[in-house]
């Protein structure tokens, strides 16, 4: 089924440029045509060069099969290279608009690997049309050529025919040798970046510490045996080359016999014979034919990586405006079930009246976060509905949904050039100044190297700064519902004290979602919906559940 | 260090393979170098004057030679190891350690896909210099070989063909630069695509929420739409050098037809000659030159650019200003008139600081998170220079000792723990040899993490790369005892306990505290300024270092981040019921 999709995807780059690949198709058929005749008006050429014939009749067709070698293989090349960036652009394009568009979490597709389909898979998919038509280059100046063998003289085209299996099985056998050093090799390999990546992760302790060179050692250690695996490697593959250094030339000794044998009985002009050496190396294009195919296939593989993507889980994407309202959150029956089915959220009724503050407590793992998600319209529930002021989240259009909801996270992702941009893109800089002040973060920032315009990149950032940035981020759009996911737990008591208290004086009624782990935000919130095991436990007062010991244990938590 | 410098080292120590390499060469050579002749023997000899044994018998010579190339082939194939896996070690040696000496990666998480990018890098340089070695000297080769040979059998031809290959190849030669721009820029195109995908996928979710898809999706159309701009201009030129190259090949082939019927009916040249002739252009030069132009265009070009990304990684460490010859015996740490800033401009974390630490003391650092704790402590211990001012541990300037003799006397354990894969013992023993199994448990017991190395399977239990399915607070529980073994007489511990329990943050500091030494605990809690004999607090204005008491009354934000912290019940309920804590498996954090 994937399968039947990416060769329909492959299809459609093919068609995405008729005019190109039209052109690619022409241009192959003449520079094979003119290959094909190249021998053979060389080899009249040099007849008649050598029996002193002092005319030119050779030489003008020799002049022509030359200029139209070298002007169709260089036009075939170009048309080749554009048609594989333009289905490469195309993939790109389209790949983007799909990663754009999926489930903000998506344990099945980590970062790396999304990188890898958008940059080499997308390439190795774009070239597919090129590839079809390099392979009917190959397929006709191979076959044209053991035609022209057999026009020749049909005992040189038998020759070539028996030798021709051999080469085939020296090709295959050369993948089977190498498998076992390169498995070693690629094993060491990795070892060695897995310990540098884990000494670069603790670069801090080892400056600290002094003890860069002594952990430069040590994430060495593989070195030798990766050296070792390599030299393995070139052993294999000198036995390879010996072999083809042997194969290879005795195809064409076998042909100079044969065609020496033709010269011999006068059936073959001198000229002839070496049309036959032109002919037989033109021929061993087949084996060429089979990295095309291997190449075709991979194009294949890297299509389906590229569906893959597509089907998965997509964010909502409704077409309706959200109505003016307070901002009163509800949810019905919310389900959201992880990859493996089982349940996140279970069947959750939660109404959040509109201008309350609603804490969501829970240790870690209950779902708080799937549920700030669900709630705030980052993702649609996988049963069941949510609703803002009575609109139904699933068909409201995007644009609206993020102007209504503010989210600020736990760990934030800084996006952006510069630090003013991380917390508004396109903002004015009274705007961005305000919602920094606010998230109590304007101090850190001035201190930076060129504070608001200070490059993301260079900015020395805390776990807390960076969490209030994200914070002002959430406020700068002046949302009417703030999506609080665990976004102070980084703050000290005083400092998440003075954010509160900012929203509540720059942000006046706004609803308020807050997940916590603290104690002092459960007190002040008009509720608190505790989480458990992905189903509402309770929604009411803090002081009515701290009678519970469950409710009290999920303070208790590491960290504090 | 430039691109080249760092090939040529690496490549320096195998001067001698790289000679035997040579001579296999002129072995693998020998084939191309007689074809033509042995082509033109057989005919003239032979087949042409109808004597098939004559012919028969050179051509049995060429298969001779064959052998001789196959035997050169394999000498050479035999010796690349010998030139490419050391040239790689060194590669891998001088980049692992300019990774590790590099000063800003202090400062900010390193990148993990620029890290594994480097290894990759790394990879590339390996297998292109096999092939260029395989390849590109295997075609150098040939095409050598076949003019010599051209030259040998027919002297009057070869003056004709000579001058248009040469040209070919110059002009091929001219081409590399304008390729090699084109080359580049395809590259960094691709380079850029993954990067802005990377960073938009990884923030996705922060993305979404601050509606900037429209914004990201056009960022990365336009790169896209670049990376096929530089594509076709690079295939464009890559078919001019093939245009170039091909005529190279096929001009001679067309002089050689006009020019022998003449040479041919005057005597000058034979029959066999003017065959051996075509059979070196068209079986060995034509296609060795165009190969020798595809590889001198992709390869070549890709090893210059990848070596560039690498020569910027691989920097020789900066050197300490002064390094002090002598080692502290006191350990006193002293800042006189400390003044440090992020830039020129920015408004200094710390400005015009004076402190004295006698040696035994212990203090928390407390303020709030961003004020500037982390960069006191980077100045404390030598990691950041003071723009103005003098940090001593003893009478000699912190940031002026060499690393192994700070590590002896001075340590810092910051949030992120290290914890890398190998054995416990490896993992303990990271900043002391001397240590004993004994020692290592002691201290294991010491920080509470007794029940944490029985579940390693004690010091030579194994933990996987990246800490592999320990919490966060078991790396802290690793960190710590670690530093506990060593030897450092003044440790600085910047929020090394923040992912433990208060209960178990509280054993770990006694356990410090009962160590002697100096100790300074930046707090993650307030209970650690507490437990603390002076506590200096950082509230923006001038830091102040006093006892618990006395700063209750000198200072109003001290005063207020207590307020806050013991009005909430948490804080209460940990140190009057101390809670044992939830460990939880990996599996189960927060989605």
């Amino acid at each position: 089924m994937v399968r039947r999709a990416a060769d329909t995807l492959l299809l459609r780059i093919a068609r995405r440029t008729p005019g190109w690949l039209i052109t690619a198709t022409l241009a192959g058929i003449a520079s094979g045509v003119a290959e094909l005749l190249l021998p053979d008006t060389t080899a009249h050429a040099v007849d008649l060069a050598i029996a002193g014939h002092v005319r030119l009749t050779a030489f003008w067709p020799l002049l022509a099969v030359i200029i139209a070698v070298a002007g169709t293989n260089a036009v075939y090349q170009a048309t080749i290279a554009r048609l594989t960036a333009i289905g490469t652009a195309w993939l790109r394009h389209r790949l983007t608009g799909t990663l754009l568009g999926l489930r903000p979490t998506n344990p099945g597709l980590a970062p790396g690997d999304a990188v890898s389909r958008m940059t080499g898979d997308c390439a190795l998919a774009g070239a597919a049309a090129a590839t079809v038509a390099q392979l009917v280059l190959v397929a006709l100046t191979s076959i044209g050529a053991i035609i022209a063998l057999a026009l020749l003289g049909w005992w040189l085209a038998v020759v070539f025919a028996v030798s021709l299996p051999i080469t085939l099985l020296l090709a295959r056998s050369h993948v089977r040798h190498t498998e076992g050093s390169l498995a070693a090799y690629r094993k060491f390999s990795g070892e060695l970046a897995a310990r540098l990546l884990d000494a670069a992760t603790g670069i801090r302790t080892i400056a600290a510490t002094g003890t860069a060179d002594q952990e430069t050692d040590r994430v060495l250690t593989p070195l030798p045996r990766l050296a070792k695996a390599g030299l393995d490697m070139w052993r294999a593959q000198a036995r390879m080359a010996w072999r083809a250094a042997l194969l290879l030339p005795g195809v064409q000794l076998a042909m100079l016999g044969a065609a020496g044998y033709g010269v011999l009985t006068g059936r073959l002009t001198a000229g002839g014979l070496l049309a036959a050496l032109g002919y037989s190396s033109m021929g061993m294009g087949l084996i060429g034919a089979i990295a095309l195919l291997t190449t075709l296939a991979t194009a294949r593989a890297a299509a389906d990586r590229i569906v893959e993507v597509e089907r998965l889980p997509r964010r909502p994407n409704g077409n309706n405006v959200l109505p003016n309202g307070p901002g009163a959150l509800a949810l019905r029956g919310v389900t959201v079930r992880a990859d493996d089915g089982s349940p996140t959220l279970l069947d959750i009724d939660l109404t959040i009246p509109a201008g309350a503050t609603v804490a969501l407590v829970g240790r870690s793992g209950a779902g708080k976060s799937t549920l700030a998600a669900v709630a705030g319209g980052l993702r649609l529930p996988d049963e069941g509905s949510v609703s803002l002021d009575g609109a139904d989240l699933a068909t409201v259009r995007p644009a609206d949904l993020r102007a209504a909801f503010g989210h600020a996270f736990d760990h934030p992702n800084l996006l952006g050039d510069t630090v003013a941009d991380a917390i508004g893109t396109g903002a004015d800089l009274d705007t961005v100044t305000a919602a920094a002040r606010a998230a109590q973060v304007d101090d850190a920032i001035i201190r930076l190297p060129h504070g608001y315009r200070t490059p993301l990149a260079d900015a020395p950032m805390s776990g807390g700064e960076a969490q209030r940035i994200g914070l002002a981020r959430a406020l700068v759009g002046d949302p009417r519902v703030l999506v609080l996911d665990d976004a102070t737990a980084s703050l000290d008591t005083v400092t998440e004290e003075r954010v509160t208290n900012a929203i509540r004086t720059s942000l006046p009624g706004r609803t308020r979602l807050v997940s916590t782990h603290r104690i002092r935000v459960a007190e002040q919130a008009d509720l608190v919906a505790w989480l458990a095991e992905g189903r509402l436990r309770a929604l009411a007062r803090h002081d009515e559940l701290w009678q519970f010991a469950a409710y009290r244990a999920v303070f208790t938590e590491a960290p504090g | 260090m430039s691109a080249a410098r760092l090939y040529l080292d690496a490549l320096a120590g195998q001067r001698r393979a790289i000679t035997i390499l040579a001579v296999w060469s002129i072995v693998e050579g020998l084939p191309a170098l007689l074809s033509g002749r042995l082509v033109a023997l057989a005919v003239d000899n032979g087949f042409a004057v109808g004597k098939p044994s004559q012919g028969a018998f050179w051509l049995g010579v060429y298969a001779v030679v064959s052998l001789f190339g196959a035997v050169g082939a394999r000498g050479v194939y035999g010796r690349l190891g010998e030139v490419v896996e050391p040239m790689r070690d060194a590669l891998v040696r001088v980049v692992v350690h300019g990774v590790l000496h590099d000063d800003a990666t202090t400062r900010h998480q390193p990148d993990a896909a620029a890290i594994a990018r480097i290894t990759r890098h790394i990879e590339v340089v390996r297998d292109v210099t096999a092939g260029i070695l395989i390849q590109a000297r295997g075609l150098a080769v040939t095409t050598v070989a076949a003019l010599i040979g051209l030259v040998g059998t027919a002297a009057p031809l070869a003056v004709l063909v000579l001058p248009p290959i040469v040209v070919a190849v110059a002009v091929g030669i001219a081409l590399l630069g304008s390729l090699a721009r084109r080359q580049r820029a395809v590259i960094m195109a691709d380079e850029q695509c993954a990067q802005l995908t990377a960073t938009v996928y990884t923030g996705l979710r922060d993305l979404v929420a601050s509606a900037a898809e429209a914004v990201s999706a056009s960022r990365i159309g336009r790169v896209v739409d670049r990376q096929a701009r530089v594509a076709v201009r690079l295939g464009n030129a890559s078919a001019n050098r093939e245009l170039v190259t091909s005529f190279g090949g096929l001009v001679p082939l067309l002089l050689v037809v006009a020019f022998a019927p003449a040479m041919v009916a005057e005597g000058r040249i034979t029959t066999g000659a003017v065959l051996g002739a075509v059979v070196y252009l068209v079986t060995n030069v034509q296609p060795a030159l165009i190969g020798l132009g595809q590889t001198a265009g992709n390869t070549v070009l890709r090893l210059v650019v990848t070596l560039r990304r690498l020569a910027d990684i691989a920097v020789a460490p900066t050197a300490p200003i002064v390094v002090a010859t002598t080692i502290p015996v006191r350990v006193d740490l002293v800042m006189r008139g400390v003044t440090f800033g992020w830039g020129e401009a920015a408004t200094p974390v710390v400005t015009d600081l004076d402190l004295e630490l006698p040696a035994g003391e212990h203090i928390a650092i407390v303020g709030a998170s961003g004020i500037g704790k982390s960069t006191l402590a980077g100045l404390l211990t030598g990691l950041l220079r003071p723009r103005e001012g003098r940090v001593l541990l003893g009478d000699t300037p912190v940031d002026t000792l060499a690393p192994q003799a700070r590590r002896r006397l001075i340590t810092l354990i910051p949030q992120q723990s290290y914890v890398f894969g190998g054995t416990v013992r490896e993992n303990l023993s990271l900043l002391t040899d001397a240590a004993t199994d004994a020692d290592l448990s002691a201290a294991v017991d010491a920080v509470g993490a007794t029940d944490l190395l029985r579940r390693l399977g004690g010091l030579d239990g194994e933990i996987a790369h990246g800490g592999g399915a320990l919490s966060s607070g078991e790396r802290q529980l690793v960190a710590l005892a670690r530093v506990y073994a060593s030897t450092a007489r003044v440790i600085v511990l910047d929020e090394a306990t923040a992912y433990l329990d208060p209960a178990a943050e509280a054993r770990a500091e006694q356990a410090f505290a009962r160590r002697g030494g100096t100790l300074i605990v930046i707090a993650h809690r307030l209970s650690s300024a507490l437990r603390a004999n002076q506590v200096l607090i950082m509230d923006g204005g001038r830091p102040i270092l006093d006892s618990h008491d006395a700063l209750l009354r000198r200072s109003a934000s001290y005063a207020e981040l207590m307020r806050a912290w013991s009005g909430a019940p948490q804080a209460i309920s940990a140190r009057d019921e101390p809670v044992r804590s939830h460990r939880r498996p990996a599996a189960q954090s927060e989605r």
